[in-house]
């Protein structure tokens, strides 16, 4: 007589564990149903969809090895950060094309550019375009400095930047360009200086 | 109230070896800090002067190959090639060349600064090899943001910081000996490590074809060529005493 409760409490605790795998099991088969969309490529970001504004666009060329300025008109972002993204990929426009003057893969992509304020931008590249990169300390320099010019051209207020690749730091761009440390914008534009007189 | 020594045995004891301490503290102190009385006069002239000393470093080796500047010439052999050329050509030149690796070996950045820096050249010289653009690139240093020196503590990252301007002089002298052969050469900065490591007078050199042709890099008489006018550089900054006094460490 006194076991019945027992058994009455083994057999709702079985129940129970049973329910309980069962609900599990459920969840985990909804979380893998959803997971795959997480790691499908991101979408190309629209074109900028503000009205079309004026530019500079600091422009590497191989040949001979130096940095030029092009004006340009752009449909940009009004917010900050979109639209410092929308100059790079404009850059990248160039750089992915047929007679590219400083050759970049197609495929290569600026992921986002933070501002963390006060004045430190953080541009965020995919790997393909650290890996396309022509390996060299001057082909690497001059993205670099394409890159870091362009964006204080036409955003005055950025003091330093930091380059991440896929959202990590990096040791070098592809092999040479030091990734590890933030650009100070003063030291570039010395630099661009030297790029430019060639 | 008198000190009862018998009553405090272990007092005894302690103050016996504090005092044997102190003296033997004393003594290991006065061996090794430098007398200025036993020392020799610093305007006394040397016997044997210090040999010019070059520290070579060919970029990459081992597990890095550096740029692929033809399918069967990754930069790590060019530099490694031409960084012993240069070796030899400074040698012929009375002047001591030390290379960072002489093998196909994996060294960090880190190990490369701490080699050079160790061995207190008069000069490093980084070697590298690129297929864009003609002739050589002659850089310095380009210190990275926030990286600044605190007292006698340098930042790593900023430790070329106080020699950067021997290095600029350095460079602009190595140029104007390389311009009189009529050799295309530029002075630039450039963000790469282990420049902004090293606490003597830096430099990279790139070197790139001038036909366009990257396999003109690979060939022996163009390296040759390149080593003999470097080192002939490195050659008349050398004896100059007034180059000497500036560039040493």
């Amino acid at each position: 007589l006194s076991s019945r409760p027992f058994v009455l409490l083994a057999v709702c605790l079985f129940v129970l564990t049973i329910a309980l795998s069962l609900y599990v099991w459920q969840l985990r088969r909804s979380a893998a149903a959803v997971s795959p969309t997480l790691n499908t490529p991101r979408a190309v970001a629209p074109p900028g969809t503000g009205p079309a504004k004026p530019a500079t666009l600091w422009v590497a060329y191989d040949n001979p090895g130096a940095l030029r300025t092009t004006s340009v008109s752009l449909p940009l972002s009004s917010e900050r950060q979109r639209r410092a993204a929308e100059l790079l990929r404009a850059l990248l426009n160039i750089y992915g094309a047929k007679d590219s003057p400083h050759r970049l893969p197609p495929t290569a992509e600026i992921h986002s550019v933070y501002f963390v304020d006060p004045g430190l931008v953080v541009i965020d590249v995919n790997s393909a375009l650290a890996d396309g990169q022509t390996s060299g300390v001057l082909a690497e320099e001059l993205t670099v400095v394409s890159f870091v010019q362009t964006l204080t051209a036409n955003q005055p207020d950025i003091l330093r930047v930091k380059i991440l690749v896929d959202g990590r730091a990096r040791g070098t761009l592809a092999g040479h360009a030091d990734l590890s440390g933030v650009y100070d914008v003063s030291q570039v534009s010395s630099l661009a200086k030297q790029l430019s007189s060639q | 109230m008198r000190w009862n020594s018998s009553a405090y045995p272990q007092g005894r004891f302690v103050l016996g070896c504090s005092i044997t301490i102190l003296v033997a503290s004393l003594l290991a102190f006065s061996q090794s800090s430098p007398n200025p009385t036993l020392s020799p006069a610093p305007s006394a002239p040397a016997p044997n002067p210090q040999p010019v000393l070059v520290v070579i470093d060919p970029a990459h080796g081992g597990s890095d190959p550096g740029a692929l500047l033809t399918p069967e010439s990754p930069e790590k052999e060019i530099t490694l090639a031409v960084a012993r050329r240069l070796r030899q050509e400074l040698g012929a030149r009375g002047i001591t060349a030390q290379l960072v690796r002489d093998s196909d070996a994996t060294l960090s950045l880190d190990q490369r600064a701490a080699i050079a820096n160790s061995a207190y050249p008069l000069l490093y010289v980084a070697i590298h090899a690129s297929s864009l653009g003609s002739g050589l690139r002659v850089f310095t240093a380009m210190i990275p943001a926030a990286g600044e020196n605190r007292g006698p503590f340098l930042n790593w990252d900023a430790a070329q910081g106080p020699f950067l301007e021997r290095s600029r002089a350095a460079q602009q002298q190595l140029v104007t000996a390389i311009q009189k052969t009529r050799f295309p050469v530029r002075v630039l900065m450039a963000p790469l490590r282990p420049l902004n490591n090293l606490k003597v007078p830096a430099l990279a050199i790139e070197i790139s074809p001038t036909t366009g042709n990257a396999s003109q890099v690979a060939a022996t008489g163009y390296q040759q060529m390149i080593c003999a006018a470097l080192a002939n550089a490195i050659a008349s900054m050398a004896p100059s005493s007034t180059v000497r006094a500036e560039l040493q460490p």
